[in-house]
């Protein structure tokens, strides 16, 4: 094969995951979520829609990112049009101060990193979002979270915290049965959760006309590591599908953005939830909050004391190990894709396209 | 912070099995709550599995705290994990699996935490008062002590109550706590204190130099007790003190004034203090004070606590 990427150094590297059980153990409990900074990847910073002549601001670690149009087309600098004093240019825009933009999925991505590396195929792969966009308003909201983004991320892939957390929305602990399934690459975590006969959301018996008491649950989280950005894809029987896109946009080290879409199109018409479910993340988006943010200062210096872990952690461990392999590998200078992020991950996240 | 030292840090009344509560010692934050036979528990307030704070949890019919994130559920005497219920197994987890216990006493109306388990448990005056309240006043432990004994009127108010700047006694050490007595007059048209021969009340702190705890007693000139308080404040985060307190009004109060004490609210420890007032109190008790807490704390560390 040619070589055409900047993969050089492929052949040493070692899956952080499958090494030594004790290093991945050490580095589990040395996670400082907010000392961790990842660039070359692409960030969803505004919904499509949000996005017009009037410029809006966004942030990416605090750098400032300027969103705004000239004619259909959509811009990011690092400027504000009407800035009279210009700090010094950053690294990461060109010499007119403009970074790499890409609008896919009803999103306006702007490229966080090496300008010379940006490239449309490190955009994540979204199945069940519409390439160009387009879905209604409701659909779609802004939730901000006052914690570092990777908390917010280990909070979506540990789903057990919905059953506590959540429980007025999505229903409690109660089922017969719960496996965790957890998939990797260098660039990405998947987790898949089955539940056998789990006590119905309340919001489907509420809204989406469920009338059993039990349901068969399959949910799938997965992360697109440097992105930040989050899958949560849910099958309920009886029920209706869940389609979430949930990015964590860091838009300073302690402070996370929610643009998030829910895509209820696969739900009737005539069917509530296909309105009420999207607002639903208000709510719960709260009770999220209620933990990440006072968890957030407890984890901004290295602690000497180690988490606890159970078993049905693996996921969020392995989340930890993952994203520091990457700040290692960064701190050596090897910014590389080693994995394809926007190659279709239908079939990895059990999604049939109708 | 001395490990071994007993904080009040709540009121009987605060604490129950509907809603676990959060308090500090310092700037260790701890929940307490109330099992379901009745004992208080205090744990620190981080569950151990990811930091989130027990005291957003609940409590459960067995008396255990569940932390409101991953249900995780704690055994509140020893702070032993019990309990993962996503894992659906009876296992038992490792010793090491635990939340930071307190040892917790409860006398008096008083619910009082020390952080060293193995600590003697201390001996607390039983008898509760009547009156009770709790306020976070942003000053220091140290500050409020020194601004109890410079000028009771910064902190607390004692109805139809004047206190002087006259001492009665200076503050000494009396049975290891720091005493003192203060002269005090009915408020009302009367001659400024300095031309006044004799005042009418008196009111006596007695402070145990670690904790600062203090009891308080007025009396009236034929030593006849008025009122008596105890005044607990903890050291808190970011430089504020917990203060909870318990008062009785004394039921045979001779005189028109003392009989209008019934009238209203007797006694209150205020919620703020006045920096401007405070700022310009000259120094005088709370020098004795400083230096008689660290003679006293030097030569007793572990046995400090409420007389
Ligand atoms: S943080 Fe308490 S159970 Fe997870
Ligand atoms: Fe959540």
């Amino acid at each position: 094969m040619l070589d055409v990427n900047d993969t050089a150094q492929a052949d040493d590297y070692v899956d952080p995951v499958t090494s030594d059980p004790r290093t991945f153990a050490a580095k589990v409990n040395s996670w400082v979520p907010h000392d961790i900074v990842l660039k070359d990847a692409w960030f969803p910073l505004a919904h499509s829609i949000a996005v017009t002549k009037k410029p809006v601001r966004r942030a990416v670690y605090s750098q400032p990112f300027f969103l705004w149009r000239e004619g259909e087309k959509a811009v990011a600098a690092e400027f504000h049009p009407a800035e009279d004093v210009k700090t010094a240019k950053s690294e990461y825009s060109d010499a007119a101060g403009r970074y790499p933009v890409i609008e896919k999925y009803g999103y306006v991505w702007g490229w966080f990193g090496n300008p010379a590396n940006a490239s449309p195929e490190h955009i994540p792969s979204l199945p069940y979002l519409p390439e160009d966009g387009g879905l209604p308003k409701h659909m779609l909201g802004t939730v901000r979270f006052d914690c570092t983004a990777p908390l917010s991320l280990e909070n979506l892939i540990d789903l057990t915290h919905a059953d506590f957390l959540h429980a007025d929305v999505v229903g409690d602990e109660k089922m017969d049965k719960e496996t965790v399934e957890v998939f990797h690459d260098s660039e990405t975590i998947t987790m898949v959760r089955t539940c056998k006969n789990k006590s119905v959301a309340p919001i489907m018996k509420m809204f989406g006309g469920v009338k059993d008491d039990v349901q068969q649950v399959r949910q799938v989280i997965r992360i697109y590591l440097r992105s930040h950005a989050a899958i949560a894809y849910g099958r309920f029987d009886p029920g209706d599908n869940v389609q979430l896109f949930h990015p964590c946009v860091p838009e300073t080290r302690d402070r996370t953005r929610l643009d998030y879409a829910m895509n209820t199109s696969n739900v009737k018409k005539t069917n509530p939830f296909r309105y009420m479910m999207p607002k639903a993340s208000y709510k719960v988006s709260r009770q999220d909050s209620s933990m990440t943010s006072p968890q957030s200062p407890r984890y901004m210096q290295p602690e000497k004391r180690k988490d606890l872990h159970s078993p049905l952690d693996e996921a969020g461990q392995k989340y930890r190990v993952l994203m520091m392999a990457l700040a290692e590998r960064q701190a050596k200078g090897d910014f590389a894709y080693r994995d394809n992020v926007s190659a279709d991950c239908s079939e990895i996240i059990g999604y049939q396209k109708p | 912070m001395n490990k071994s030292v007993w904080w009040a840090v709540a009121r009987s009344e605060e604490v129950n099995s509907d809603k676990p509560i959060n308090v500090n010692i310092g700037d260790d934050p701890i929940v307490l709550w109330r099992d379901h036979q009745g004992t208080a528990r205090a744990l620190e307030d981080r569950c151990p599995h990811r930091r989130a704070p027990l005291s957003l949890g609940c409590v459960l019919g067995n008396g255990m705290i569940q932390c409101g994130y991953h249900g995780w559920t704690y055994d509140g005497e020893t702070g032993h994990l019990k309990d993962i219920p996503n894992l659906k197994s009876d296992a038992k987890f490792p010793k090491l699996y635990r939340a930071q216990a307190y040892q917790v006493v409860e006398s008096g109306g008083f619910v009082r935490l020390c952080a060293d388990t193995k600590a003697t448990p201390i001996d607390a005056p039983s008898q509760s008062l009547p009156l009770s309240g709790s306020v976070d006043v942003a000053l220091s432990h140290d500050q409020y002590l020194a601004a109890l004994f410079d000028d009771p009127s910064l902190v607390i108010s004692i109805r139809g109550v004047l206190f002087t700047p006259y001492l009665m006694s200076e503050l000494a050490e009396v049975d290891g706590q720091l005493v003192l007595e203060r002269s005090c007059k009915w408020a009302g048209p009367h001659w400024p204190s300095p031309f006044t021969s004799d005042f009418p009340i008196t009111l006596r702190i007695s402070t145990d130099p670690v904790t600062g705890e203090s009891e308080l007693l007025l009396r009236d000139d034929a030593f006849k007790p008025l009122l008596r308080a105890r005044v607990a404040p903890v050291p808190a985060a970011r430089g504020v003190t917990q203060v909870r307190w318990r008062a009785k009004l004394e039921s045979q109060r001779s005189g028109l004034r003392a009989k209008l004490m019934g009238l209203g609210q007797p006694f209150s420890v205020l919620s703020s203090v006045d920096g401007a007032a405070l700022r310009v109190l000259r120094p005088s008790a709370s020098i004795h004070a400083a230096a008689l807490r660290e003679t006293m704390t030097n030569t007793q560390p572990a046995e400090a606590g409420v007389a």
